[in-house]
């Protein structure tokens, strides 16, 4: 059982279907990326999560219950449009944040001082918002993010607007707290970071779920039993009944790379002996799995894919 | 609605807002203001007045010309002797600003007509006290044509002057002497106050929420907080603000009163106090109908605006302004906070406000007569319907307003706001996420009946 469980959550705006019939299992202590193009839906339903707008059918479970506001104060929410007062100072703000999540101010102040020490920013705290950078206000609002130590943390397109020096602390620090124990669930557009963080993914196209589930899970059932192979040999392969056909193969006079197809039931290890026998001297066999950025746009340009499907994670 | 949320929410509301420099300074320059607004009249007279205009003039009836008495504004030049034709023609060159050509006295009307040539057109100033000396001329012209020894002095004694003094009897039959004048005062000053109070902070209130969802910290804050709480927090914070203020400026009133009272004296300020000349007059030997005359003469119409001032419950007028300036501002600070939320950024807003404006400003002028008639029908039912009653009712309230009328009034301004704070909680909550398409009425409507 997940820690957030969607059950066929629908919500219009008008006559607009935001999400329609959306179930999705979010796994404890898993980093889970919701993915989509613009407009697919994905902030409604992290809006939905965060219960800042309700659904119009369907229910969330938190921890095999219904969202509570406790359970709120146990969420950190980076929105995708990041705001702070502009003319309030910054620790003060923080503070603000921190205690609406219901911590005591002691305890705010603590556990600030604690986060503005790790990003080197404690002479940040008396300056107002609005003297600071962007990607200096980014750190600010990713700290009152995750200030009250939340089980959940919602991050909308986390690394934008960051150089890549504090993309990578911010990716480190997600990482952390994964493994003190949050669940986080991200939603971004960066297939990379999907492939480098994410456990487990939910691809939501025109409002509907296209596929959740693990991205190896994914990735293997997308690979189409493709594998690369580097060889010696004076003569290129060629393909063999049965086993596996040669799709290409550059090179020179000796050392070639194809791509080959297996075949349906075709074993690696009879591909590789079939491929011993032909006398050929191997360098590197290697399964090729697709992308995740090939797969979203497979999924989401072709719409071949039967709507709704769940992998096992 | 959680508690302890909306608490954290005003303290912040409040903070903000009271340490500002802008606060202090409206805090301590706005009283000096309304004192300079109250001297404004009488320095716009001193500097609006004319001076140094020369007169010319032709007298062809002979009794005029020692009746035109120089003063600042006018001087006149007997020029009986001259043709008005040239004088007309030598107007500038003589430096003169007027001609005044007094015809012969009319045998049959006993009248002369006075013609006035300038330039520039004259003012109405100078034109009347031009006509008020020729009158004057023309009478004791007539009167000394009558040839009754001293018909002036006559005349002079039987002129009557009269004032009016007027009282209210209390329901113990006892009468105050009162001034009408003063509950106009001070009922124009209430209203100001009032509807300055409820324009300026519920406006306050929606330009915090543009700024909230325009940089977009709204949305952070209803991941943590519910928009109603958000939104009450906020207009709950501000109305602290506002009874700070109002509470500051009373403190700084009451030191000045005091403050005034230890150097001159009060006392002496109201010399007139009938007890205290009576008093005085026992003391000295005077007998009682030398102190009427003392009491009646010029000296009462003060010791009246003194009664009156004593005499207002300044209790029920504070707690009165506090509620309805509550009531009031509640009523239009929910509706300001929704059309707040339903724009992105203030420009968009002037359409959105417009019904709500209007009301606000209907109050204000229905205040204007509730000044000189605080009785009648207009002003009664302006008091009753709760988006003007606030300040129509405090326009009222220093002539003395029924009991059940308050209570009514009151109610029915407590209903509507909680009707009113409904509706506006509703739209508020989908307004604050919304961005983009600029908002319109049929907008409102659909996120009122959004789930």
């Amino acid at each position: 059982m997940g820690l957030i469980q969607c059950k066929e959550v629908c919500r219009k705006f008008g006559e607009k279907v935001a999400l329609d019939h959306v179930s999705i299992d979010i796994p404890q202590g898993r980093i889970f990326g919701f993915l989509g193009p613009n407009g697919a839906g994905k902030t409604t339903l992290i809006r939905i999560i965060n219960r800042i707008i309700m659904p119009d059918s369907g229910e969330i479970l938190f921890n095999g219950h219904p969202v509570r506001q406790e359970d709120v104060e146990r969420i950190g929410y980076l929105p995708e449009e990041r705001g702070l007062y502009r003319k309030m100072k910054v620790g003060e703000q923080a503070m603000y944040f921190a205690r609406l999540k219901g911590m005591g101010s002691r305890e705010a102040m603590s556990e600030l001082k604690m986060w503005f020490e790790k990003f080197g920013i404690q002479n940040w705290w008396n300056r107002k918002v609005e003297e600071l950078s962007k990607g200096m206000a980014q750190k600010v609002q990713f700290i009152t993010t995750v200030a009250h130590r939340p089980s959940l943390l919602i991050l909308d397109e986390p690394f934008s607007g960051f150089d890549p020096v504090n993309a990578q602390l911010i990716r480190n620090e997600i990482l952390g707290l994964k493994e003190n124990g949050a669940t986080i669930v991200l939603s971004t557009h960066n297939m990379e970071s999907v492939e480098e963080l994410c456990d487990g993914i939910a691809l939501i196209n025109k409002s509907k779920l296209v596929i959740s589930g693990s991205v190896d899970g994914i990735r293997h059932k997308y690979g189409n039993n493709n594998v690369g192979l580097v060889y010696t040999s004076s003569s290129p392969v060629t393909s063999e009944p049965g086993l596996f056909d040669v799709l290409s193969d550059t090179g020179d006079s000796s050392r070639h790379t194809a791509v080959l197809s297996l075949k349906e039931g075709a074993g690696t290890s009879a591909v590789l002996q079939c491929l011993l026998d032909k006398g050929l001297s191997i360098n590197s066999f290697k399964e090729l799995i697709p992308r995740m950025n090939d797969i979203f746009i497979k999924l989401v340009t072709g719409g071949s894919e039967e709507p709704g499907q769940r992998m096992p994670m | 609605m959680n508690i302890r949320n909306i608490g954290v929410i005003i303290s912040r509301e409040y903070a903000t807002r009271v340490r500002k420099k802008s606060f202090l300074v409206i805090t301590f320059i706005v009283p000096v203001l309304f004192a300079l607004l109250c001297t404004l009249p009488a320095i716009i007279m001193l500097l609006s007045k004319e001076t140094g205009k020369k007169v010319e003039v032709t007298d062809r009836s002979g009794i005029v010309m020692p009746y035109l008495k120089d003063s600042d504004a006018v001087s006149f030049v007997d020029c009986s002797d001259g043709n008005l034709d040239t004088l007309k023609k030598n107007i500038v060159a003589d430096g003169a600003d007027a001609i005044l050509c007094i015809s012969p006295v009319d045998p049959e009307t006993k009248s002369v007509k006075v013609d006035m040539y300038s330039i520039k057109p004259v003012s109405v100033d100078i034109k009347e006290s031009i006509a008020s000396m020729v009158g004057e001329a023309v009478e004791d012209y007539r009167l000394s044509s009558y040839s009754i020894d001293g018909l002036k002095q006559i005349m002079e004694d039987v002129k009557a002057d009269i004032t009016v003094s007027t009282y209210t009897v209390g329901e113990d039959g006892e009468d105050r002497m009162t001034s009408s004048e003063v509950y106009m005062i001070v009922s124009i000053v209430l209203t100001l106050v009032i509807y300055m109070f409820i324009a300026m902070f519920s406006g306050m209130v929606m330009t915090s929420v543009i700024e909230e969802k325009s940089s977009k910290v709204a949305e952070v804050l209803v991941s943590s907080v519910k928009a109603v709480e958000l939104m009450f927090g906020k207009i709950i914070g501000v109305a602290c603000v506002a009874l700070t203020q109002f509470f500051l400026w009373i403190v700084l009133a009451a030191v000045i009163i005091v403050g005034i009272n230890a150097t001159v004296g009060l006392d002496s300020l109201m010399g007139a106090d009938p007890d205290q000349a009576q008093e005085i007059a026992r003391m000295s030997g005077m007998d009682m109908s030398m102190v009427d005359t003392v009491v009646s003469g010029n000296d009462s119409e003060m010791a009246a605006v003194f009664e009156t001032l004593m005499d207002l419950n300044y209790g029920q007028l504070i707690f009165s302004f506090v509620v309805y300036f509550l009531l009031g501002y509640l009523l239009y600070a929910s509706l300001f906070a929704a059309i707040g939320s339903a724009v992105d950024n203030e420009g968009d807003s002037t359409q959105l406000q417009l019904p709500v404006t209007i009301p606000l400003l209907l109050a204000f002028f229905i205040a204007f007569y509730a000044f000189e008639a605080p009785d009648s029908q207009l002003a009664f039912w302006g008091s009753i319907i709760p988006f003007t009653s606030p300040i129509v009712m405090l326009a009222r309230l220093p002539f003395g307003v029924p009991a059940w009328e308050l209570a009514l009034s009151i109610v029915l301004l407590l209903l509507t706001f909680v009707a009113l704070a409904y509706v506006s909680a509703r739209i508020y909550r989908v307004g604050l996420l919304m961005s983009g398409k600029k908002t319109t009425f049929a907008d409102l409507w659909k996120w009122l009946k959004q789930k």
